[in-house]
């Protein structure tokens, strides 16, 4: 029997379920940023400096030129190829922690493939180095995804193992084969690989907005934005697609339906390892143009943030990837503008990232609730007569 | 490579060993209550940074030929750990977030906050002033006296080397002998059936995840203060994922997992002490250092011997009031 409450929800427009999903996320997610603000906020009085001009500062360096846009765009790069990999696997139910190892190891088979495959020319060179950056990815994904699949070792915990194994492979090959060789005579040289030749090298794409050079943006950018769109037709409107959201929401149905767990749940785990593998590339190819030493780390584990944040939608990851590059660009304009440390931006974005799985973990309870007691209103709509007050 | 070679080798296998035992113990009785917990590594981390701090605040001399500077450091890092893990406790038992996520969020935390602290700590980010005070080494008895060089091993060890070995006493019999240890891991096999009884599950995995704060952090602090005598940035080296890795290995078992710390702690020390031995000699230390991490992987995938991880870790507890 519908009650008073059931009465007034059927008569009054519901609102669809993904506007009130899109909605509730975009509430959580803007209380989050309210949240860490605010708490961002207390720190800096502590400092005894006003929270405006610290904010001011961090949104100015962003936003103030056209060459801050570009920094902020051209951190922002990797981060959407690590958070879309993290993203892929949410999707199928799984975790890929292993996105970080899986682009060391690309960044080891791209540095081959630009130093050893120079005869190509200047397109192909650049599109075959990629290709070589995504098939490690994929090749240090596939452990865990076949280890997984065919033994039942938790991927968690298989990534984690693959992550260490890929920081000593790389820091192998750096001190062996892709070593610098060509080195002048006597001179003192940093561990890094050979320079790679021009045809390796990722175009800048800076200069067609004004953006000075020295921000490296380079086309990565649109591959990236590229491949968000692409993620997103893949899990919507692909079959593959939609047998991983089977299996990631209910894989006892997706079973009974027909649809091969471990075949899905490989196939994520590959293109992930792909997508992966572009991460370190923003670095070799368009901003250092060799595979430096201290080579950046920590882009996968700040993947998994970056993912969360923008909700594991591969358009939403877009924007997080820019927000989150605001702040790390931030840490610039805190150093040269106010009295308190670089580090603050870190610590902000700790804040936030804490606030938002919390606050998104609430609301989707929430959000999971309403709709559980929707289904159970349908359910007495249909078994009972419609009042005729719902109908009309 | 002499007798003298293997006894520096196990001299700093035992201070691997430390690391990993306490770190890897305070997994164990996270991971015993229900909540797995991948953020050793930040937890260790703080630890670190925290503990060379409190070396550095009590340099006075308070008497009786103790050094408190160190003691305080240790204390410091167990006690900033167990803060930290405040942080992973509330957010997967009150919250409820996925524990991986909550886990990679304290790795990703631990790095800029320890950089923040070390700027407030020593006004710089990414180390303290190094030759901080540190514990007085001793000679184990008798065991330092062993011959040909292999007294090497227990000559001017750390106190807190023996301690770390020694906590597996306490550790198992809580554990496996107290109304606690029971409920704790009933906790992390099933809730359900432990909620029926009427125990309260949430309580016992707060006390479990700060139990591997505080460790992890002793642990930290042990490295900064005892080993390294000054704290530096990325002085962890991944030694939390290793610690995770012993834990997979000591299938979540207080006394095998002494075995699987010094395993572990064994094969970080050969590229260091033993790279002229036979066989060693032909691979690259790189891949002595891989060493734990493949095998960790051959026994997740039940290729050698089986290991069974608590039924009901990395589940949230559903169940009210609990």
């Amino acid at each position: 029997m519908s009650g008073p409450r059931g009465t007034k929800l059927v008569a009054r427009r519901e609102p669809a379920p993904w506007v009130e999903s899109l909605v509730g996320q975009l509430l959580a997610l803007l209380a989050s940023l309210l949240i860490a603000l605010v708490a961002g906020a207390l720190i800096v009085i502590a400092y005894g400096e006003s929270p405006l001009v610290v904010y001011g500062a961090i949104l100015r360096f962003s936003f103030g030129s056209r060459t801050g846009v570009g920094y902020v765009l051209a951190i922002a790069t990797p981060l959407i190829f690590s958070a879309l990999a993290v993203a892929l696997c949410f999707k199928g139910g799984m975790f890929n922690i292993g996105v970080e190892g899986q682009y060391l190891v690309a960044m080891v088979t791209a540095t081959w493939a630009a130093l050893e495959l120079d005869v190509l020319p200047g397109g192909l060179h650049v599109a075959v180095v990629l290709a070589f950056a995504m098939l490690g990815g994929m090749a240090w994904a596939a452990v865990p995804a076949i280890l997984k699949v065919r033994t039942g070792a938790h991927e968690v915990v298989t990534t984690i193992m693959m992550n260490g194994i890929a920081i000593s492979l790389l820091s192998w090959a750096l001190n062996g084969p892709l070593r610098f060789t060509n080195a002048p005579e006597g001179q003192n040289v940093d561990l890094r690989s050979d320079p790679f030749p021009p045809t390796a090298l990722v175009g800048d794409l800076g200069k067609l907005f004004g953006v000075s050079r020295g921000a490296h943006l380079s086309w990565l950018l649109l591959l990236g934005i590229a491949l968000a769109v692409a993620v997103w037709f893949l899990i919507r409107r692909m079959r593959l697609g939609y047998e991983a959201r089977a299996v990631g929401q209910a894989p006892g149905s997706a079973r009974a339906g027909g649809i091969s767990i471990g075949a899905v749940q490989i196939k994520l785990f590959l293109i992930s390892g792909a997508l992966a593998g572009l991460t370190g590339m923003q670095q070799i190819l368009a901003d250092r143009g060799y595979l430096p030493q201290n080579y950046v780390s920590q882009l996968g584990f700040t993947g998994i943030a970056v993912a969360f944040l923008g909700q594991n939608h591969p358009i939403g990851i877009v924007f997080a990837a820019i927000l989150w590059a605001i702040l790390a660009r931030g840490e610039s304009a805190l150093q040269l503008e106010t009295d308190v440390p670089r580090e603050f931006v870190i610590i902000l974005q700790g804040i936030l990232i804490m606030t938002v799985v919390i606050v998104y973990q609430v609301t989707h309870r929430r959000l999971r609730r309403r709709e559980l007691g929707r289904a159970a209103i349908g359910e007495q709509d249909a078994a009972e007569p419609a009042p005729v007050g719902a109908v009309g | 490579m002499t007798l003298e070679d293997v006894g520096r080798a196990v001299q700093i296998a035992l201070v691997y060993f430390t690391i990993l035992y306490l770190t890897g113990l305070g997994g164990l009785f996270s991971e015993r209550s229900g909540i797995v917990n991948i953020g050793l590594e930040g937890l260790m981390i703080i630890g670190t940074v925290t503990g060379s701090y409190g070396t550095h605040l009590f340099t006075i001399d308070l008497g009786w030929g103790v050094p408190w500077g160190p003691i305080a450091g240790l204390v410091l890092g167990l006690v900033a750990g167990l803060l930290f893990s405040s942080v992973h406790a509330a957010a997967t038992v009150t919250f409820r977030v996925d524990h991986i996520v909550s886990g990679v969020v304290i790795n990703l935390v631990a790095i800029g906050l320890a950089r923040f602290l070390s700027q407030i700590f020593f006004g710089q980010a990414t180390q303290s002033d190094p030759g901080q005070p540190h514990l007085v080494p001793f000679d184990v008895p008798l065991l330092a006296d062993l011959p040909g060089g292999l007294g090497r091993a227990f000559q001017s060890m750390s106190p807190v080397v023996p301690v770390a070995a020694l906590l597996v006493v306490p550790a198992t019999f809580a554990l496996y002998r107290t109304r606690w240890g029971l409920r704790l891991r009933s906790a992390g096999e099933n809730p359900e059936a432990t909620r029926s009884l009427g125990v309260r599950v949430s309580p016992l995995r707060y006390q479990g995840v700060l139990l591997s704060g505080a460790l992890a952090g002793l642990s930290g602090a042990f490295l900064s203060v005892e080993v390294v005598y000054n704290w530096r940035e990325g002085q962890t080296l991944g030694l939390g994922f290793i610690a995770l890795a012993s834990l997979i290995l000591s299938n979540w078992n207080p006394v095998r997992l002494m075995g699987a710390a010094f395993l572990f702690g064994f094969a970080q020390a050969i590229p260091l002490r033993l790279s002229d031995a036979p066989l060693i000699r032909e691979l690259p230390p790189q891949f002595i250092r891989m060493t734990p991490y493949v095998v960790t992987i051959v026994v997740l995938a039940g290729f050698v011997g089986r290991v069974r991880p608590p039924a009901a870790a990395g589940s949230a507890y559903e169940g009210g009031a609990g």
